[in-house]
């Protein structure tokens, strides 16, 4: 990409200049927006349609009731919507390659089952770390043998994983045992570590100091890598353009810390950033930095881009799409820690919850901007679409909206993200 | 369309060549269904065999299934309960829910889409005729709220076929959407979460809905309308074959002919005999043929000559075989997907009917899971050999696997698995599912004419 002469670039037909992103051609600040603008006419809109509907849904929500923006209302929106997103950013994964996964649901409730059974003093009696790495070693195996039957043996994934979804059904069921596993007997250690992971939240003076040390690493990451970039004499982003990413992060990072650290107790004292908050961060990281810095990030673009084409350029796409299924499930059942943290006891009532899951993930990345098709997408769409639907399940539950018509409203939802994909796909005359 | 004289018009078979056929190298000639080739039984069984080891095997494989598992549970049941009258009788009335659900999906699948809203759409449709012939309530004769139930649903239907014909959207991605938009509104319709609609057994009009899984035909009448069909149905075929004959087409041979007139007769007996047999109590005797039986072999003929004998049948063959062949040679391919997806509706309205009846003529939102319903009916029809990448499968099928799904279901529940149970009614379909789709695609690896 880098001996592409960015110069006269920005002189190039408009058509030309959408097809780069916009950190490549611009020179400085005013020449990116414009740059950026021209992107999102020609129907590369990024994250901006989703930010707006974010805004959309806030505003609206607020207005129809004026809780609905109060601290201890967004925190547990958040918490609500840490589970969408974990889910979205595992179906990612499996979209980006143009395939999908419907088990990944029922992966994150089984994981959650199965880590609450290890830890549970009258059984295995784990501790509660080794119970989370076998529950995701658990998890990553089964994403490996829906990986084989997808790559290897060539069964079109939504019904592979279908059937696969069936079969964890039962699984859970015996798992279970009829009857319930709960972590709630905050007496043990291990039991309480797991609860608190969802439900506890830093101290707000170390919140702060999180947040100190966080942003002070991204701004100096951020500038010692321009700085690098600029003596090695390739193209940087403008120095305008860094310093207002730095401001940005620093902003929204206020802005949380200080939501979070009102208290949002009835009685009492609740206050203090999340535990999940770092969790979901941690993860959106981890995966951006795969997709996006790593051969396989790349591997996995090209392949969902043009599976023949990467393949004919030496790309080994079965391990690669094995590998993807393989993340899927351990990101999944990484939110069924969350989820089984979240819930506390765990019945068969899970089957019935985590199918509506997957459906509210595929719908949270499809809303967030990722393609259906494969090839287009970025983790930071599952976050920001996951935000989305669990504003609007939030938001309709408390204006007392029944739950059948709360589906009805994400299914529309997921309907019109859908058309949208279908139709900037068709727009874009760049991407086939 | 002109034809070309260099040409042979997809569809017809130049009578000339059909006789050289027989003599062309295996592989040619398993690609020509065994009917066109044969001039004699021995003839056609020959080709017949060679279709098989080709890999085009048809439905040979479901009903070694259905046997096997016959045999398998008849031995692993407590009490060989199995091959009861009874729990037959049973076990086809739990299969035709399945039977017309998979036949509904069969059409979307030929297309090689498919429909995931199945289910919930179904239950939408028992659900309004259940309650379009309540009384108090709107009271509607029983032939008019069906109707009403068949034509609401396919109006669902066409809406999403228009979707996926018209915008594009993966079939998958729309009907995902509609499984959840169809399964708030079925919730709606019932009139809340715990909401419910009992037919009148009673009631005349209402009974007509009630019996049509639960009612009896009276053995006298089941036998005498068994003759007639059989004899109806024999002649017809023997009269079409000798036209076709005089008229120098390729007719099958007559051996064939009366060899299946034969199989629908012993089939036919069988069947009346078997349900003939009281399966009540000494007290209060059931027998005779339940009504669910006429009515899907009904539907299975219906789908079986719209599907073989019309144009339409053949554009949808066409249109799942190669698409953009079948658009270059002027099929609308919109046109075609939707229909098929307001049929597939339709038909699944008729099934959602069915299964309000099988459960005595209640509705409830526990009455059964739709998504577990989309994909019971989604695996019979593929396990039945309805291939998932479209173009190729039968109606028959759906009647086959559904069968299969059905006595699969009913002999786990008739184990004494105690806490397994449960979990096994969903592993099995899963695993059977998996497994299908893998013959499926190993099956079409296999075949070289078929890409």
């Amino acid at each position: 990409m880098s001996d592409i002469p960015a110069v006269d670039l920005t002189a190039a037909p408009e058509v030309a200049a959408a097809d780069l992103p916009p950190e490549l051609v611009a020179q400085s600040l005013g020449q990116y927006l414009r740059a950026w603008w021209l992107r999102v006419r020609s129907g590369d809109s990024g994250v901006l349609p989703v930010v707006l509907g974010i805004v959309v849904v806030a505003v609206s929500f607020q207005i129809a009731n004026s809780a609905f923006l109060s601290p201890l209302n967004l925190v547990n929106l958040f918490g609500q919507s840490s589970i969408y997103m974990l889910l979205a950013i595992a179906v990612i994964f499996v979209l980006l390659l143009g395939e999908i996964d419907f088990s990944v649901g029922l992966v994150m409730g089984l994981s959650g089952v199965i880590v609450g059974e290890l830890v549970q003093p009258t059984g295995a009696g784990f501790p509660w770390w080794l119970a989370v790495i076998v529950a995701l070693l658990a998890c990553a195996a089964w994403g490996a043998f829906m990986g084989w039957l997808v790559a290897i043996v060539g069964i079109p994934s939504f019904i592979a994983t279908l059937g696969g979804l069936l079969i964890l059904e039962g699984v859970a069921i015996i798992f279970l045992g009829g009857s319930l596993v709960s972590i709630g007997n905050t007496q043990f250690t291990n039991e309480r570590v797991l609860y608190d992971i969802f439900w506890s939240q830093f101290s707000p003076v170390a919140g702060w100091i999180i947040l100190a040390v966080l942003v002070a690493a991204f701004g100096i990451g951020l500038s010692l890598q321009d700085a690098r970039k600029r003596r090695q004499g390739l193209e940087t982003s403008p120095r305008s353009l860094t310093a207002m990413k730095i401001v940005l992060v620093t902003v929204a990072g206020l802005a949380v810390v200080v939501i979070c650290n009102v208290n949002r107790a009835h009685t009492g004292t609740i206050e203090g950033v999340p535990y999940i908050i770092p969790i979901v961060l941690i993860v959106l990281g981890a995966s951006t930095v795969l997709l996006q810095r790593t051969r396989f990030g790349r591997y996995v673009y090209a392949i969902g881009g043009n599976r023949e084409a990467a393949r004919r350029a030496g790309v080994r796409v079965a391990s690669i799409k094995i590998w993807a299924f393989i993340l899927a499930a351990l990101i999944s059942g990484i939110a069924g820690v969350l989820f089984a943290s979240w819930q506390v006891s765990l019945t068969t009532n899970i089957i019935k919850a985590s199918n509506a899951y997957v459906l509210l993930a595929i719908a949270a990345a499809v809303i967030g901007g990722t393609s259906l098709f494969g090839g287009r997408g970025k983790t930071i769409h599952g976050v920001l679409g996951g935000l989305v639907i669990g504003g609007i399940y939030n938001g309709l539950y408390l204006l007392g909206v029944q739950s059948q018509w709360i589906n009805i409203a994400v299914a529309g939802v997921l309907l019109v993200a859908a058309t949208v994909d279908v139709l900037s796909r068709r727009g874009a005359p760049s991407r086939a | 369309m002109i034809a070309n004289p260099g040409e042979t018009p997809a569809g017809t078979s130049d009578p000339g060549v059909v006789a050289d056929l027989t003599a062309a190298p295996t592989a040619a000639a398993a690609e020509v269904t065994a009917e066109l080739t044969a001039r004699s039984l021995r003839q056609y069984l020959r080709a017949w065999g060679q279709q098989i080891r080709s890999g085009n095997s048809g439905v040979l494989p479901v009903i070694l299934a259905i046997v096997l598992v016959a045999i398998v549970f008849e031995i692993i049941t407590p009490e060989h309960a199995f091959l009861r009258p009874s729990n037959l009788v049973y076990i086809f009335g739990l299969s035709t829910v399945y039977m017309v659900l998979a036949m509904a999906e069969t059409l979307v699948l030929l297309l090689g889409e498919i429909d995931l809203s199945l289910g919930a759409v179904a239950m939408i449709g028992g659900v309004i005729a259940f309650k379009l012939v309540q009384q108090p309530g709107p009271g509607w004769p029983w032939w008019a709220a069906i109707l009403a139930a068949l034509v609401i649903c396919g109006v669902i239907g066409a809406l999403q076929g228009t979707l996926v014909a018209r915008l594009k959207i993966p079939s998958f991605v729309v009907t995902l959407g509609g499984f959840l938009l169809f399964s708030g509104i079925l919730i709606v319709v019932l009139g809340g979460a715990n909401g419910d609609v009992v037919l009148n057994s009673s009631s005349s009009n209402q009974g007509v809905i009630y019996n049509m899984v639960q009612g009896v035909i009276t053995p006298v009448v089941g036998w005498v309308a068994l003759a007639v069909v059989v004899v109806a149905a024999g002649s017809a075929l023997w009269r079409r074959a000798a036209t076709r004959r005089r008229h120098g087409l390729v007719a099958p041979p007559a051996g064939l002919t009366a060899i299946r007139i034969a199989l629908v007769a012993v089939v036919g007996v069988a069947v009346l005999a078997l349900c003939t047999i009281n399966r009540g109590t000494s007290i209060v005797s059931v027998q005779g043929v339940p009504w669910v039986i006429p009515i899907v072999l009904a539907l299975l003929g219906a789908w079986t000559l719209v599907l073989q004998r019309t144009r339409f049948g053949r554009y949808v063959y066409a249109v799942g075989g190669n698409p953009e062949a079948a658009r270059r040679a002027g099929v609308s391919l919109a046109g075609i997907r939707t229909w098929c997806f307001a049929l597939c509706s339709a038909t699944a309205a008729l099934g959602g009917i069915l299964l309000g009846s099988f459960f005595f003529g209640q509705y409830s939102t526990n009455t059964a899971d739709p998504g577990q319903l989309v994909l019971y009916s989604v695996a019979a029809a593929v396990i039945g050999g309805v291939s998932l990448f479209g173009g190729r499968g039968k109606a028959v099928h759906g009647i086959l696997g559904g069968l299969l799904i059905g006595g699969i279901a009913y002999g786990v529940s008739l184990l004494n698995l105690g806490q397994l149970v449960t979990p096994l009614q969903y592993i099995l379909p899963g695993a059977v599912l998996i497994g299908a789709v893998l013959v499926d695609v190993l099956s079409r690896r296999g075949s070289v004419t078929r890409v």
